[in-house]
């Protein structure tokens, strides 16, 4: 299984792993022949990561500063002046003026301002409720399941089938539940609570958010049903010797022992809350009013239906920017991951 | 599983306490998980309901047809949506495994100049958002020609961090003594992959390949993108512009929903183990 060991373990880890490469070393030194060889093994990754992914990471930075598009097929400096200075950011002030507060905070009130603050809006919003409830439903679900429960597979594999189904099944499908003569409504038109869901720009991103939620917990509770076979019972039957019931026991030894998968779970949500897409498109198309415009789908937008690859490419260096922060949380996670066999 | 905080030995399974939070227990996950699966009921129903647009239908089915599923094979061409799928997941499996499993085994058995650097290099490509590289990757493809061709589809999800990490640790955890000693008996380095270290990574190279044929079958973004004539869509996309084509004829939508989800349920829960254990260790939704 994997874990996550940020502590004074991970250096000791490391101390005796470099010892070992150490030793590993002095009797397998990089001779010419390795060398040769260990090139030509790396060599058609290098091609297709060169080509696809590095290349185009530098690639994307400098059209971030180009006036692009598709039938120019050329770039220019998208020149701007910034307090008398001549730039080449003008897709930058271009994505982001106005600022949020200007017109009133107008931009964050209705998309007819600046639709990317429109979209931060809407991908915060999203991610604020989205992560929290799909953290603490994914632990709950895990929770019930980890125990006796009879039919644990049979019960399992209904909260995981979302996770297997691609974003536009989940959207499409959503779509039809949460219209207007839709089961949803089926099922509250006795309530006298029947509304259109989808189709009312008011309850649109709420409804997005159900949809993540959907996927989401099933996917938090394999990685939960994961942490909780890594809590040694010794910690529950000590617990249990002290007197404490079984709330206290989840309050102060399951949910303390879960850190790991807490931090790993956390950032894998805000990342992808951050970029969710998929859903966004199949379910509403951005729609209506622009209520599930998240960011991913402005970029999508503003690359491949208006061709401004320049302004598409700033967006995403953004967005890059915001989520910096998880991601290399994220790359730290696995890099010490270890995977046992 | 090992005992957990409910399952210990003397714990007390009678009284009214234990059968109310067992009923407790059986109840929110079984509504759970009923809520969970009326999606799928939902698309079902009404994919074999008569009603075109849906109107009107109640959770039981008061007559089926497959009328529904005859349109969509008759007007759609599904057939070919499911070859393009199955070329464009599998070639992109293939391509995975033969590349990663060799340089995995580079970074993990090989001593050259600069190992540990590529290592953390390719690693490191997961911490960028998609969109940043999609759209020069796009160009890129447009310059060729490659837009709506399998090649296009294909070649830039060959590319996968993922595969290299998970090899590479599957080749650290087999002992190098194995390779020293086939090296003594005369086998060269790639020999020495192919015959010695190769079958005993069948774990590794069945997670990663189950794995990334389900999440690439499942791609929604980047086929979007590259296919956009109807001859080149994979499924997810056929189901996307289907929905755009048929607004409100939830019917045949459904029908297509079921034909691109059923087997993948299907299929997939069938290979699920492996499928959690690519999850687990990507961390990645893929």
């Amino acid at each position: 299984m994997s874990t996550f060991d940020g502590g004074i373990g991970s250096r000791v880890v490391g101390a005796v792993g470099s010892a070992r490469s150490r030793l590993a070393a002095l009797a397998d030194r990089p001779t010419t022949e390795n060398n040769l060889v260990g090139y030509l093994l790396v060599l058609p990754n290098v091609v297709v990561f060169s080509l696809f992914l590095l290349g185009p990471i530098a690639y994307a930075f400098v059209l971030s500063f180009q006036e692009w598009n598709l039938f120019l097929g050329t770039g220019e400096p998208a020149w701007t002046e910034v307090f008398g200075v001549r730039l080449p950011v003008a897709n930058y002030l271009d994505t982001l003026m106005p600022l949020p507060w200007e017109n009133d905070w107008g931009s964050i009130r209705s998309p007819s301002y600046n639709l990317w603050w429109f979209a931060v809006r809407n991908t915060v919003a999203y991610t604020a409720v989205v992560v929290p409830v799909q953290i603490v439903g994914g632990f709950l679900v895990a929770l019930a399941l980890d125990t006796r429960i009879r039919g644990k597979k049979v019960f399992r594999a209904a909260y995981f089938m979302p996770v297997m189904l691609s974003a536009a099944a989940s959207g499409v499908i959503w779509r039809w539940v949460m219209a207007k003569n839709g089961v949803l409504n089926e099922l509250l038109r006795p309530l006298g609570l029947a509304y259109p869901w989808a189709s009312s720009p008011d309850t649109a991103l709420a409804a997005l958010m159900l949809i993540g939620l959907w996927g989401g917990i099933g996917f938090n509770m394999i990685l939960y049903l994961a942490g909780l076979q890594n809590i040694p019972e010794e910690l529950y039957e000590a617990a249990r010797i002290d007197g404490a019931d079984g709330w206290q026991r989840v309050r102060h030894v399951t949910w303390p022992n879960l850190r790991n998968t807490h931090f790993f779970v956390t950032v894998l949500a805000i990342i992808g809350t951050f970029q969710v897409f998929g859903i966004a498109l199949a379910f509403a198309e951005g729609g209506p009013a622009r209520a599930t415009t998240t960011i991913v789908v402005l970029i999508y937008e503003t690359a491949f239906v208006e061709s401004s690859f320049g302004r598409a490419a700033s967006m995403a260096f953004l967005l890059f920017a915001v989520v910096f922060v998880f991601s290399y949380y994220r790359y730290r996670i696995q890099q010490q991951q270890e995977v046992e066999y | 599983m090992p005992p957990s905080n409910y399952d210990y030995p003397g714990y007390e399974r009678s009284g009214p306490a234990y059968w109310s939070k067992t009923a407790l227990l059986y109840g929110g996950v079984g509504i759970g998980a009923l809520l969970w699966s009326l999606p799928f009921w939902w698309m079902l129903l009404t994919a074999v309901s008569a009603n075109p647009t849906g109107a009107g239908s109640s959770l039981i089915p008061a007559e089926t047809t497959f009328a529904n599923f005859e349109d969509l094979f008759a007007t759609q061409p599904v057939g070919r949506w499911f070859f393009n799928t199955i070329v464009f997941a599998g070639s992109v499996t293939l391509f995975n495994l033969t590349f990663d499993s060799l340089a995995g085994y580079a970074l993990a058995k090989v001593e050259f100049v600069g190992r540990e650097k590529l290592f953390l290099l390719f690693v490191a490509t997961i911490m960028v958002p998609s969109m940043v590289t999609l759209i020069p990757v796009f160009i890129l493809l447009s310059e060729l020609g490659w837009v709506n061709t399998y090649q296009g589809l294909i070649a830039p999800l060959i590319a996968n961090p993922l595969g290299i990490f998970l090899l590479r640790q599957q080749f650290k955890s087999l002992p190098s003594s194995l390779g020293d000693a086939a090296k003594i008996d005369g086998c060269n380095e790639l020999q020495t992959f192919y015959k010695v270290y190769l079958p005993l990574a069948k774990p590794a190279l069945a997670t990663l390949g189950i794995y990334t044929f389900v999440t690439t079958w499942k791609n929604f973004e980047w086929p979007l993108i590259i296919a956009s004539d109807e001859s080149m869509y994979t499924l997810p996309v056929a189901l996307f512009a289907v929905r755009n084509q048929y607004f409100t004829e939830w019917g045949l939508v459904m029908a297509a929903a079921t034909v691109i989800v059923l087997p993948v349920l299907v299929v997939f829960m069938s290979a699920q183990k492996y499928f959690i254990r690519g999850m687990t260790l990507s961390g990645m939704k893929g």
